[in-house]
């Protein structure tokens, strides 16, 4: 926590004015132990926090399991929400990525629909979103594809007209980078 | 001091490859949790037996040091072993059963966690091979008191038990304590294992390690600029002035500063109230000039508190010209109801020992003054209240309790209006005399809680002071009390109301008194149905001869006041008012 002395120009949590949230990405590093994922998911309930995606995945340590959640709620309770975070025993570290440079990405399995002539658009559509086919039936083509959340939702869009049969998103996992490369660039795929 | 912590682990290094061969045993689960427990320093346990715990009984008789004290319902053990935590500063421990015996801890523990008081918490599992079958007994404690308490484990293996119990008592003494559960599957308790007494650090080890560290240069120059500027400064004292100990360092601190003192209800008898600089509690139920004080101050240091909805009222109202230093030891308190102007994050003790040496000595007086005078215009202003002279008055027993022990007892209140009489008729000047729930608001915690008073000091007279309504809520601890031989004293503020709930109504519901007015026992019956002493007085004059006569009897008395049936706690702020906007009482004409 960093503290200033300079006055501070913030809220605090209970009088958050209304309509100031906006989404946030926290990656929060747990012990693998009984409940300790429980308690992450919890608190996230408990404190009434808007959870838009939530991965849980081992991490380059054993034994540590990396969350990535993005929640929706005001600056300052999010910053109260981290706080919280940290105080959780099992929780070995707690960061909000949003304003550092990190990279965002999702995976996403498509199946759409297809016939003879609707085939090879649906393909060429996902390829200008670096989509691979991972199977395709006379019935159906089932695409698979790492991007932002936007493009995903792009390229939904784009497949929606053919009619998506089946969609399984893996929800935002997010690293921090250390060199400073403008982040669109690097996401435009 | 990080010296003597380095030479004291390099000394406990060479006496554990001394001495671990010779003590490596193979026992039981159980024995091992015995062990563990006994060697955190555990002389007191609360607790009820029951089918999973069973092979943990077994072994206790085999630890005579390990006095386990058997209540008549397990809410009560939590809320004795709460009692035991906050008089001692040490770590309570309560036990139960799997299922029903744990679910019954619940609301004990949700008041220690609201209260930040160290327990742990041991209770009974089903079989590993069971859990999660819907066996016999069978509840997902660990999903239940997950937000209640400050961590909780479950035991998957024998060997793990030692170094899980001294894990759970660190955890529950260090930063903000907290309570801690374990949960220990039948089998674990049953299996056996190689224990190595000196593997695991103890809590106390941990904690000599681990000292706070002092607050960091700048926030304390910058506090102390803001003290020397300020005009109108009050010092908030809360709970953790108490659960640290601090009370040489906040007397220190506001006699340099000359600030006055207002003591929150976790933080009553923390600052005596016959110095000079107390000025009172704060927030819904407070003496007027204090929130009148908060209303105009221009600096608020509130040293181990969290600005309670109950302190602040409105929040955007409460201190509205104010700048606030907040020392808390929880990050996680600082900003979330007032933002700091300067966010101290230190443990109460060692942040006003720091800021008491960066403040020059001030003379505040023109605003104690000042604060002095809207009291006495406000004693002035009571002077003309009528009031009822036949019955006992709840400020009379107080002021009785206070005189026949000379302020040396410890009070422990339930929750209600008794509990706000208490708070603000009682002079409170003995370090932690004042046990009350004040987060959760337990009613029912007095009497049992009072059982974990009077075995932590054996030697102190200990006074519950209840309502009708909250002392039937655990009655039955006064077996417990008679099995015990303990002598605590009971004054009961009978009104036959649930009195603070009709003060509600009264005020916010137009007189609608549902489901308020409450019977009871004969409590004079009842007391010598439990083998107790009961009496009842019914003439104000009659107060202080009966608590005299209480002090001079054996053992556990009960006093039933019958008190007048519809007095309120005055002044009052509504839920979600100014606490400047008090409902205050009005001076009726003389008849």
């Amino acid at each position: 926590m960093t503290h200033s002395i300079a006055p501070i120009e913030r809220a605090a949590q209970s009088s958050v004015p209304q309509g100031k949230e906006r989404t946030y990405t926290l990656i929060i590093l747990v012990d693998d132990r009984p409940g300790a994922v429980d308690r992450v998911v919890g608190l996230l309930r408990r404190r009434r926090a808007s959870t838009q995606t939530l991965a849980l995945v081992g991490s380059e340590r054993p034994g540590v399991i990396r969350v990535t959640a993005q929640v929706t709620d005001s600056d300052v309770a999010v910053d109260h929400l981290l706080e919280q975070l940290r105080k959780l025993v099992d929780v070995r570290q707690a960061e909000n990525v949003t304003r550092q440079h990190s990279v965002m990405r999702e995976l996403a399995l498509i199946k759409i629909n297809s016939s003879i002539t609707t085939r090879n658009e649906i393909i060429e559509s996902g390829r200008l979103f670096g989509a691979h086919v991972i199977d395709s039936t006379p019935e159906t083509v089932l695409l698979e594809v790492t991007a932002s959340k936007e493009k995903i939702d792009e390229l939904i869009t784009l497949l929606e007209q053919y009619g998506i049969c089946e969609l399984a998103r893996s929800g935002n996992i997010a690293i921090t980078r250390q060199s400073s490369a403008d982040m669109e660039e690097e996401i435009s795929l | 001091m990080a010296i003597a912590a380095k030479a004291m682990q390099q000394q406990s290094t060479i006496h554990q490859t001394s001495q671990q061969e010779e003590d490596i045993r193979e026992l039981a689960g159980s024995h091992i949790l015995c062990e563990a427990l006994v060697r955190e320093g555990v002389e007191l346990l609360y607790g009820y037996p029951g089918g999973t715990i069973m092979p943990f009984y077994d072994a206790l008789t085999s630890y005579p040091t390990l006095h386990h004290v058997l209540v008549r319902h397990e809410q009560a053990a939590a809320h004795a072993a709460d009692g035991y935590a906050r008089a001692t500063g040490k770590v309570g421990v309560c036990v139960a059963t799997s299922g029903p015996g744990a679910t019954n801890l619940v609301t004990g523990l949700a008041t220690a966690y609201m209260d930040s008081t160290p327990v742990v918490a041991i209770t009974g599992q089903v079989g590993r091979p069971l859990i999660g079958r819907d066996a016999f007994q069978e509840t997902d404690i660990l999903g239940v008191t997950q937000p209640i308490t400050k961590h909780n484990f479950l035991v998957r293996n024998t060997e793990e038990i030692a170094d899980i119990v001294h894990e759970a008592f660190r955890i529950a003494r260090s930063g903000r304590p907290g309570p801690v559960l374990i949960d220990v599957p039948k089998d674990v308790q049953q299996a056996k294992a190689y224990y190595h007494p000196l593997a695991a650090m103890t809590s106390d080890e941990y904690l000599c390690l681990h000292v706070s560290p002092r607050p960091a240069a700048y926030l304390l120059s910058h506090a102390g600029q803001l003290i020397a500027q300020s005009q109108r400064p009050l010092i908030m004292a809360g709970h953790g002035v108490i659960l640290s100990n601090a009370y040489a360092e906040l007397y220190a601190f506001a006699e340099k500063t000359s600030i006055p003192v207002i003591t929150t209800l976790l933080g009553l008898s923390a600052f005596p109230d016959t110095h000079p600089l107390h000025i009172g509690m704060p927030g819904m139920h407070g003496p007027a000039h204090v929130n009148e004080a908060i209303g105009v101050a221009d600096l608020i240091i509130g040293v181990g508190l969290r600005f309670d909805d109950r302190v602040t009222g409105k929040v955007s109202e409460f201190a509205p010209h104010a700048r606030i230093i907040h020392i808390d030891i929880d990050p996680s308190e600082m900003h979330k109801v007032k933002v700091a102007t300067v966010p101290i994050v230190a443990d109460a003790k060692v942040a006003l020992s720091a800021l008491t040496e960066v403040v020059a000595p001030d003379d505040k007086n023109v605003w104690l003054e000042e604060i002095r005078s809207w009291e006495a215009g406000d004693n002035e202003r009571l002077q003309g209240v009528r009031r009822n002279n036949e019955l006992p008055d709840p400020i009379g027993i107080m002021q009785a309790i206070r005189t026949a022990t000379n302020g040396e007892a410890i009070i422990v209140t339930d929750v209600g209006q008794h509990q706000m009489w208490a708070a603000r008729h009682y002079c409170w000047t003995r370090p932690n005399s004042h046990i009350t729930s004040g987060g959760l608001g337990t009613m029912g915690f007095a009497l049992p809680a009072a059982m974990g008073v009077k075995m932590g000091w054996p030697d102190s007279t200990v006074w519950v002071v209840a309502g009708d309504g909250g002392i039937q809520m655990n009655i039955q601890e006064l077996a417990t009390l008679q099995q015990e031989g303990l002598s605590v004293k009971v004054a009961i503020m009978n009104n036959g109301y649930l009195g603070m709930v009709r003060q509600w109504q009264h005020f916010f519901h137009a007189d609608n008194y549902s489901e308020t007015p409450i019977s009871g026992p004969d409590y004079v019956k009842l007391a010598d149905a439990y083998g107790v002493t009961g009496m009842r007085v019914t003439q104000r004059e009659e107060i202080e001869t009966a608590v005299q006569h209480a002090m001079q009897i054996e053992g556990t008395v009960i006093i039933d006041f019958v008190i007048e049936s519809e007095a309120n706690v005055f002044p009052m702020v509504a839920p979600g008012s100014a606490i400047t906007n008090m409902i205050k009482e009005v001076p009726e004409e003389k008849s």
